[in-house]
């Protein structure tokens, strides 16, 4: 017990490790919060790009083959090499750490947020954009009074989901020598020599924070689910 | 009003219309019948460009809509059409489904369309569910819902594609009257439907539909009583 005791005061309160701790889960967030709404933005462009329709008998737009091609490369490659390739060739000269990892989970989660937004658009059904055509209205008046605003709906559950994901993810920043929570607790554990407190210790952080962004996401989607049966 | 001529459309490479022409005139009331999968409904579609024709040209009353360079959007502002589905906007009020075109195409101003929308749910006694939503509503009030949403816009034809198949038996008649009500009026209507007895009665020409083709069109007297082709007698022998 007295063990477990002295082991909880080296990992944490020694020198105000605490902080150290505080400070890793800032960088965490700071870094999956630029990268989600990065993502969300390239997300919206890769879908309506993967969604545009052809003219003159063409199978597919050219925004549709730079979109593809785009979404084909990065869930074709790990995330940590994406990582890698942007903080040592891409932006090498860039002493930015915090700047170029957001970038480069941002620019990794758009692909994936891009089909599930591209699929919540599909899923609206075909007959809402055509009742809004037959009214004369403009595709994009019908797509942004209409079918967004349904498949917004669809997309919720999913979009929590990926940015779960990439909170978690950003664990591998480590690798641009980047302090966040997961590195912080892993130097620490170097320093004390004991692993168990400050792991599970920040294993404990990481499912608080995601414990209650899922809570709130449920409560977002009851709220929105309540219009339905009015 | 409404020129077809030479329409052909298939669908991956199934001819579904082949060399459509007809002409519907201000103030007729032509209903569409004919076998499941003998193009009615494409037809129907064809009018207001839902579906683009391969070939062929569609005219309303001036304009040539089937050249790309027509702005289709200006067409379908005068030209209503009812689905079979209904396609009421889910994520909008009774209101805001029939008061939405009208004020984002900057044809009445809010006010103006809420008091349009008001008289016309009265007409199809509906004002009580103004504030709804679509998903609390049965079908035949969704229909009646979507008639009076297309009718917000002042229309100079409206079509109608079998409004009354997705329905509840006991929910056709109160659709049904709404549409007759309209052809009291006057309103010009092209209505794709299985209901002979309802074409009988309000249609002024009846199209038969075959095999992407108009294979009979008489008025209904004619067409229903002393069928001409052996195709139409087994039809109506089926449905009647």
């Amino acid at each position: 017990m007295n063990n477990l005791e002295t082991k909880f005061y080296n990992a944490f309160i020694v020198k105000d490790r605490w902080i150290l701790y505080l400070k890793g889960l800032g960088v965490t967030l700071e870094i999956a919060v630029a990268a989600g709404i990065i993502g969300i933005i390239i997300g919206c462009i890769i879908a309506l790009m993967r969604l545009s329709e052809p003219k003159n008998g063409r199978k597919h737009t050219l925004w549709w083959y730079i979109a593809t091609a785009y979404v084909d490369v990065i869930r074709g490659t790990p995330s940590v090499l994406q990582l890698l390739i942007m903080w040592f060739i891409v932006f090498s000269s860039s002493k930015n750490g915090l700047l170029v990892a957001s970038l480069s989970f941002g620019i990794n989660s758009g692909a994936y947020v891009s089909e599930i937004i591209r699929a919540g658009i599909l899923a609206v059904d075909k007959g809402q954009m055509e009742a809004g055509r037959s009214l004369g209205l403009t595709k994009a008046m019908t797509m942004k009074e209409i079918v967004l605003p349904q498949a917004f709906k669809n997309v919720l559950p999913p979009i929590g989901n990926e940015f779960i994901m990439l909170i978690k993810e950003t664990a591998i920043v480590g690798y641009v020598s980047l302090s966040d929570l997961t590195r912080t607790a892993s130097q620490i554990s170097s320093r004390t020599y004991e692993a168990f407190m400050p792991l599970i210790g920040a294993a404990v952080i990481y499912f608080i924070i995601i414990k209650i962004l899922t809570l709130l996401l449920e409560a977002l989607e009851r709220r929105l689910r309540k219009s339905d049966n009015r | 009003m409404i020129t077809v001529k030479n329409l052909c459309k298939s669908f991956n490479g199934v001819k579904v219309l082949d060399n459509v022409s007809t002409r519907i005139e201000q103030g007729e009331k032509v209903a569409i019948i004919g076998p499941s999968g003998s193009g009615k409904s494409t037809l129907l579609r064809c009018l207001n460009l839902l579906e683009t024709p391969d070939s062929g040209e569609i005219w309303f009353e001036d304009k040539l809509i089937t050249d790309p360079k027509t702005n289709i959007n200006k067409i379908r502002e005068h030209m209503g059409m009812v689905f079979q589905s209904f396609n009421l906007f889910a994520n909008k009020t009774v209101m805001e489904n029939i008061t939405l075109a009208p004020v984002k195409l900057g044809l009445l101003s809010k006010e103006e369309a809420k008091e349009k929308a008001l008289s016309l749910l009265k007409r199809v006694n509906l004002e009580e569910k103004a504030d709804s939503y679509p998903s609390s509503l049965s079908g035949g009030q969704k229909q009646r819902i979507a008639i009076v949403r297309s009718l917000a816009m002042n229309p100079k034809v409206m079509l109608f594609d079998e409004p009354t198949s997705a329905l509840d038996p006991e929910m056709v008649g109160e659709v049904l009257d709404v549409i007759k009500s309209l052809a009291e009026i006057g309103m010009t209507m092209v209505i794709v439907t299985h209901e002979m007895g309802f074409a009988r009665e309000v249609a002024t020409r009846v199209l038969f539909i075959e095999d992407g083709g108009i294979a009979e069109e008489n008025p209904p007297e004619l067409l229903f009583n002393s069928p001409q082709s052996k195709r139409l007698q087994e039809f109506l022998s089926k449905v009647l």
